[in-house]
């Protein structure tokens, strides 16, 4: 008798024959011998390339294969992690072997990658011609046609070009021309270029079950060439990769890449009806006839800040679709999270943040780039995620009704629960991605560095990157630290990998933003910014891991209490307010509370009890650290807000709202009154404003020149004002609301006789003009000043015998009496002000008269004292006065409530000028 | 036997009888606890070959030299491992018959033939659902009915309806006994008498109307004697549903049966112009039999498909045709299924189906060849070769992915002629290839013999059911490969240690799509719960061919075993209306088998 599982097809497929050019320790050598156990293989971890070739390690293909089905059936679509338990797959340099052996024998090996069991094979011109032919493409033509009465021909012609543009030409001499000169400049580049191999099986045997649509993260140019190398380099079938139209731009690149398997989407056609529909066809042709794996980017573009993008749905949609109307079994989902431990585009991204534009991509370019390729780019992860069935994730969540009743080639729009699932899908990726991303040292070091500027003790930063590298443990994150490397050499290579962000300056580590001593101000601040924006891209990648428990850290600061109900309120109002900024799993904010509660718990940094959370003592570090890395997010949101609710009265645009909201925040970052470099970064902008849409303070409308936006100022103010309910929680790092104080209200030192004061008159009057009570110096005379003046003075008086030092002295002695007074109050005094200086002062023709047509008085001045207590004192970045006089109406005209306009004259301390 | 005596005897549980003459007839003939006639079954000899037994079937004492192997391969079976039934029912498993006295007295006064043994009432309290023959050969029936009453006419049928009425009974209608749907237990909760009414002795035919081709019939009549009676006039329904040997007419209106040949005559809906049936309420009938009206709502489809819950039908007025003059089998070999289906597609599209028109899949076409007999001379066995080598070296077909059309041609022998040459000329546009009479008449043969296979399987730990849909031509292809997908992957789920069969055969062609039928059987060693994994894999079976918009059933019907996707498949309204129906009809739940609704 037959053994009884030779024929089941869930064992692993039959041995391939080994290639040739391998050399015997290819990678999938492990494979075939199947000896050892995966136990074995963990406690050999240390001894790797002894153990590869030796080829004594168990293969995962059976567990691998049956898994998919089994371990995540009934699972919920969001689970929480096990964050501690997580086991993840070891990594193995794929560089290594390219280091080692012939890459032209390497690019022209035998390659015969596994494919779809269910494959008809065919050209990919054939491709072509199916999709034009398919009944979907076809019935959209002919509806075109009836509608703007053009023959079907033309429009069959339309369709033909939009498939040239877009269809790719695999080719295999391409893809052994990028094979080749990919090793070289990978092995240039990289240092090593790391994948889990485990993941490699996996999806070998996924390729063969089920068509597979491969979800890589986006960071680099470098991750789609990276991706289809390393298939080839397994033997899998490469894939076909959806990329950005701009790419067509690069002549021969462009043209080499289509060869190699990529095809081009423009990045917008929602209006093009028949650009959807070839699109749309082309891509689920491929898919459903598992012609290759599909590869695109869930984030729709390269991630410029290292944060994962929210995902874009339209091309999911599409490979969904085949499976909804079970046009194949299922799909396969392969999440892929590609780390770099240093992005090839960091300097390029900080400047397009910034608004310097990003390049076109041209060849000549690309050839520019290659000044890159003497430089260092560390390690590259890739970590090929496990296969998830879309079948299973959609058990139960599908109403198969709207694909029994209509015709499948007719388009359709997906139901709203289709979308709701389109949309769980892909933040469930995502998540996935973000889970088995790998993090560097670097990362910590980054992260550390951005709380500790302008410079960080070095010894310092060792301890504090240690710790948080427990912590980042403790909240699930995936580190890549090697066991033995101790801590001062992890940071110190990471410094080396990234010393064009930071630098070991005499024991302290410093960012690089050279030319701060020198330069125009806003020069400064636009290199500060850079330096903090690259570095920034790193500390990112902690973001998303550490997101729930720091949430829920802020809103132990800002809610009133520590009732649960309160902070989950606030973590909620946090949750939604970065909706954008971080990849949250929809509608499952409590879900997020708990897992960031669960985790602060974990690590010491909060108890629960019944009703309340509340911080520990011992936590307080945590939770200020958490705090503190998300500071530049609270704080960036609320200038963002602020300017949208103060500046944007009208409908505006998008293209109107970046360079605004920068030039605000510049102005900002130059006075010194914010010190939120990151609000700069249009991305934050961006993801504000979408925010804000999302909440209901903006609205967005679709003109046909494209969206604009209008704002809610109420609402707006209202979300201000509950990240303003917490500003006492974090008062010293607030950066736009000025410091509080207390102002007293007394008369004048008692050698200065007294005039008339009108305490309560005075309260009233000012308070229009300031949020504070003002301080009532009463006014002295100036004669009484002059006569009050002693000896000494007079003498320097006497030597400096200008009437603008005389004047200047005299201001100093009058308010060396009361230091820190801020108002001078004196109604109709005939002395009038005290000046600060000779020049400018008004001319009685100078104060104009009140709107009610009687003259104005000198009511109150403001001293520049202020500037110092509001912390705005900053040399050449603040605004700056001497003093401010404010004239009032002699008549004290309108009694009503309504504002009246006054007259104010600003004196400097050198030149004066009105406003 | 004890069913028919004379005398009247005093009721006790087990062995009460009523009156009658010929009740249980057929009973007698046929397995208790499996399919078909108990002469007729397929067991490995002494040499271990597989044969059949029998003489009624063409395949009766052959022997099958590559059964063994083929069943080996497929299941991973073995003939050491054998599970035996029980040989004979346990009567004293079997749960006491309770009924009221006063009823039995009215029903001796009707002179009714009815009987209250073990038996009888075993043998009605199942159809052919997998399970029911499990608990045949290992357990029993929770609720079974309390007795059997055979009337012989519509009359004696009003009589138990008003007795039914009176007592407040439930009663369940018995024609064959062939159901696949669980049509047939009994509700487990029900506490009233529950009669089984069996039609079997209403099974005359009562006129003949040559000038208009209709016949009227008593519902109980089995399709086989329905069609050798008119055969002796020369007649034919031409409605031969693949259980033609033991359903009876009323089975197939109160299931809207579909016959092989449809293509020509008709399905149950076409071939009926008149129904008589006895309810609660009264009796519902028309006033003339016509072709068709316009009097409202067709009545009759109330009835066709009311899988016994309404009422009784008794008599049907059916279309009749002369006996073809000429039958001819054929086969066509397609490279592959996709192949075939288009085919099968552009003969619907030409509306030129023969009277029967069916495509095996791959695997079906394996085990009908592991079911070849020995052949008779060397001569057959080198043509076999030469065919063989045609196919697949010549003509480059893969034995391993091709595919099988069998087809019935009927009518008149020119015709039938020019017929076969329009079809086969359509297959050759799509790569077929005429494969022979033989083949075609042995593909039509097996059907009937199939269903014999279950009970084999059943001996070696091999389970396996048969279901079917109807589905639209554009999905056809998907919905067969998802659903055999589905099946194996369910089983691979549920622990089944081997490979599960998994085959379909796309078995009619209407213009709008088709009918498709699904073989499923796994080998349950090393499973506990067999029947619930079974049941489970069905379930999600079923779930595969909705979501693939594909039907509930396309001739099975519901009964209890689909219940749960009616209100899916005909919306809370539509069931709304079926339920006001019942409602009216029959108020108190006398016909309480719980079926469809």
């Amino acid at each position: 008798m037959a053994p009884p599982m030779a024929r089941c097809p869930r064992l692993p497929p039959p041995n391939r024959t080994r290639q040739p050019g391998r050399g015997g320790a290819g990678p999938w050598a492990p494979r075939e011998a199947a000896a050892g156990s995966r136990a074995a293989r963990r406690g050999r971890a240390g001894e790797r390339g002894a153990g590869r070739r030796s080829g004594a390690r168990r293969t995962m293909a059976t567990e691998a294969a049956a898994a998919p089905g089994r371990a995540r059936r009934g699972a919920p679509m969001y689970s929480q992690k096990e964050l501690t338990s997580k086991k993840r797959d070891e990594f193995e340099d794929i560089l290594e072997e390219r280091r080692l052996s012939s890459d032209l024998r390497y690019a022209m090996k035998c390659y015969t990658p596994v494919i779809y069991k269910g494959l008809s094979p065919c050209k990919p011109n054939a491709i072509k011609s199916a999709v034009l032919q398919s009944e979907q493409v076809q019935y959209v033509i002919k509806q075109l046609a009836k509608e703007m009465g053009e023959s079907p021909d033309i429009i069959q012609e339309e369709a033909t070009e939009i498939l040239d543009e877009m269809g790719h030409r695999m080719q295999l001499g391409a893809v052994r021309f990028f094979a080749f000169t990919l090793s070289k400049i990978f092995k240039q580049l990289f240092q090593r270029v790391c994948v889990n191999e485990e993941g490699m099986q996996r999806l070998q045997h996924a390729i063969q079950e089920h068509p597979v649509v491969l979800l890589p993260s986006h960071r680099s140019y470098v991750d789609f060439l990276m991706l289809s190398y390393l298939l080839y380099t397994y033997d899998l079938a490469l894939p076909v990769i959806a990329a950005g139209i701009d790419f067509l731009g690069m002549k021969i690149v462009g043209e080499l890449l289509r060869r190699a398997g990529a095809f081009f989407m423009r990045r917008s056609f929602g209006g093009n009806r028949l650009y959807w529909a070839v699109f749309a066809e082309y891509v689920k042709t491929m898919l459903r006839s598992g012609y290759a794996p599909i590869e695109f980017f869930l984030e729709g573009t390269r991630s410029r800040t290292a944060k994962t993008l929210t995902p874009k749905f339209g091309l999911l949609s599409i490979v969904m679709e085949p499976f909804f109307k079970r046009e194949v079994f299922d799909t396969y989902l392969v999440p892929i999270s590609i780390s770099y431990e240093r992005i090839l585009e960091e300097s390029l991204y900080a400047y397009e943040l910034l608004g310097v534009p990003k390049p076109k991509e041209s060849t000549s370019g690309l050839l520019k780039a290659r000044r890159i390729l003497s430089d260092n780019f560390g390690t590259i992860h890739i970590y090929v995620g496990q296969p998830v069935s879309l079948r299973t994730l959609a058990s139960g969540r599908i109403n198969r009704c709207p694909y029994n009743l209509v015709p499948r080639h007719l388009p359709q729009k997906p139901s709203e629960d289709i979308q709701e699932f389109v949309s769980d899908v892909a933040y469930k990726m995502e998540l996935l991605q973000i889970e088995n991303m790998v993090l560097s040292p670097w990362v910590l070091v980054a992260a550390v560095l951005l709380q500790n500027l302008p410079a960080m003790e070095f010894e310092l930063l060792i301890e504090k990157t240690l710790w948080l590298k427990g912590l980042t443990q403790t909240f699930g994150g995936f580190i890549e630290w090697p066991d033995n490397l101790c801590a001062k050499k992890a940071v110190l290579s990471g410094l080396t990998l990234h010393s064009n962000i930071a630098s070991l300056v005499d024991g302290h580590v410093v960012l690089n933003d050279k030319g701060m001593e020198d330069g125009a101000v806003g020069e400064m601040v636009f290199r500060h910014a850079l330096a903090v924006l690259m570095c920034a891209t790193y500390r990112n990648q902690l973001l998303n891991v550490f997101v729930r428990p720091a949430l829920v850290a802020i809103a132990l600061q800002m809610a009133p209490s520590f009732r649960k109900e309160e902070v989950y309120s606030c973590f909620n109002f946090l949750r939604d307010v970065f909706s954008d900024e971080f990849i949250f799993f929809p509608g499952i904010s409590l879900k997020d509370f708990e897992e960031g509660c669960f985790l602060l718990t974990k690590c010491d940094a909060i108890q629960t009890s019944q009703q309340e959370i509340y911080p520990t003592d011992k936590g307080s570090g945590t939770v200020s650290f958490l705090s503190a890395m998300f500071r530049p997010f609270v704080e960036g949101y609320q200038l963002i807000f602020r300017y949208l609710s103060k500046e944007m009265k009208e409908a505006f645009t998008e293209k109107q709202f970046i360079p605004g909201v920068r030039n605000f925040v510049f102005q900002l970052l130059e006075k010194g009154s914010t010190q939120c470099y990151e609000a700069l970064s249009s991305d934050m902008q961006k993801n504000a404003l979408s925010a804000l849409v999302q909440l209901g303070a903006v609205k967005k409308k679709k003109m046909p020149s494209g969206f604009t936006y209008n704002v809610n100022q109420e609402a707006v103010s209202k979300i201000l004002d509950m990240f303003d309910d917490s500003a006492d929680a974090i008062p010293e790092h607030n950066e736009f609301l000025f410091p509080e104080y207390e102002i007293l209200i007394e008369p004048e030192e008692p050698e200065f006789p007294a005039d008339s004061t009108d305490d309560e008159q005075g309260a009233e009057d000012t308070s229009k003009g300031a949020k504070e009570q003002e301080e009532l110096g009463a006014a002295g005379t100036a004669d009484e000043a002059f006569q009050s003046l002693d000896e000494e003075t007079l003498e320097a008086m006497a030597k400096h015998e200008t009437e603008e030092e005389k004047i200047f002295q005299m201001f100093k002695k009058q308010v060396a009496a009361e230091p820190e007074q801020i108002i001078r109050y004196c109604r109709g005094g005939e002395e009038g002000p005290l000046w600060v200086s000779g020049e400018n002062r008004p001319e009685e023709k100078d104060i104009p008269n009140c709107v009610c047509g009687a003259k104005r008085i000198f009511e109150f001045q403001i001293m520049p004292q202020l500037l110092n207590h509001l912390q705005v004192d900053s040399l050449g970045e603040s605004i700056d006065w001497g003093t401010l006089v404010v004239y009032t109406c002699a008549d004290s005209c309108g009694g009503g409530s309504e504002y009246l306009e006054e007259f104010i004259w600003k004196q400097d301390y050198s030149m004066g000028c009105t406003l | 036997r004890k069913t028919n005596k004379s005398f009247p005897v005093p009721t006790t549980p087990c062995t009460a009888t009523g009156w009658g003459q010929r009740a249980g007839k057929e009973q007698e003939l046929l397995k208790w606890n499996g399919w078909g006639y108990n002469d007729s079954k397929f067991i490995f000899n002494k040499k271990g070959q597989a044969e059949f037994t029998g003489k009624r079937y063409r395949l009766g004492g052959m022997v099958l030299p590559t059964f063994k192997e083929w069943i080996e391969k497929t299941f991973g079976a073995s003939l050491e491992h054998k599970t035996t039934s029980r040989a004979s029912l346990n009567v004293n498993d079997v749960p006491p018959s309770i009924v009221n006295e006063e009823f039995l007295q009215d029903l001796r006064a009707t002179k009714i033939s009815y009987s209250q043994d073990a038996e009888d009432r075993v043998f009605r309290a199942h159809g052919h659902c997998l399970h029911e023959i499990f608990v045949l050969r290992e357990g029993m029936f929770k609720r079974i009915p309390d007795i059997v009453v055979w009337p012989v006419c519509h009359e004696d049928v009003v009589k138990i309806v008003e007795l039914a009425c009176k007592h407040n009974l439930c009663i369940i209608p018995f024609g064959g006994g062939t159901s696949v749907s669980s049509a047939l237990e009994c509700p487990e909760e029900e506490k009233r008498t529950i009669v089984s009414l069996d039609t079997s002795q209403m099974n005359r035919i009562l006129w003949i109307d040559e000038k208009n081709l209709t016949a009227c019939v008593e519902a109980g009549i089995v399709g086989q004697d329905l069609e050798k009676q008119l055969a002796e006039s020369g007649f034919c329904t031409g409605h031969e549903p693949d259980s033609m040997e033991f359903s009876s007419l009323g089975g197939w209106v109160a299931t809207r049966a579909s016959g092989m040949k449809k293509n020509i005559y008709g399905n149950i809906e076409d071939l009926v112009i008149h129904i008589k049936m006895v309810t609660p309420r009264g009796i519902v009938e028309k006033n003339c039999q016509v072709p068709r009206m316009s009097t409202g709502p067709d009545i009759h489809h109330f009835i066709m498909g009311s899988e016994g819950t309404l009422g009784v039908v008794t008599e049907v007025t059916i279309k009749i045709r002369p006996v073809p003059e000429y039958q001819k089998y054929g086969s066509v070999v397609f490279p592959n299924f996709e192949r075939g289906v288009a085919c099968l597609r552009e003969v619907a599209k030409q509306r030129c189906a023969p009277a029967s028109i069916r495509l095996v899949d791959n695997a079906q076409f394996q085990f009908g060849h592991a079911l070849k007999p020995q052949v008779a001379s060397i001569f057959t066995s080198f043509l076999d070769g030469l065919k063989k080598f045609y196919i697949t070296k010549f003509k480059g077909f893969d034995p391993n992915i091709l595919c099988v059309a069998t087809l019935l041609f009927e009518g008149d022998r020119e015709k039938v002629l020019q017929h076969e040459k329009q079809v086969y000329d359509i297959a050759t546009k799509f790569g077929g290839l005429a494969a022979g009479e033989d083949n075609g008449q042995r593909g039509y043969m097996l059907t009937f013999v199939i269903a014999y296979l279950r009970d084999l399987g059943l001996d070696y730990y091999v389970i396996g059911e048969s279901f079917e849909t109807s589905v639209p031509w554009d999905r056809v292809l998907d919905l067969c490969r998802n659903v055999k997908e589905r099946i194996v992957r369910e089983c691979k789920e549920k622990g089944v240690q081997f490979a599960p069969l998994s085959t379909c055969r796309v078995t009619q062609t209407y213009d709008a799509g088709a009918c498709v039928y699904f073989y499923f059987a796994f080998n349950y060693r090393g499973i506990s719960d067999p029947i619930h994994v079974y049941e489970q894999i069905e379930r999600a079976a079923r779930e595969e061919i909705l979501a693939n918009g594909g039907s509930l059933s396309h001739h099975h019907g519901v009964g209890k075993l689909r219940k749960r996707w009616m209100k899916e498949s005909i919306s809370d309204v539509g069931l709304g209306m079926l339920r006001s129906v019942k409602e009216y009809v029959d108020p108190n739940n006398i016909f309480g088998n719980k079926n469809l609704l």
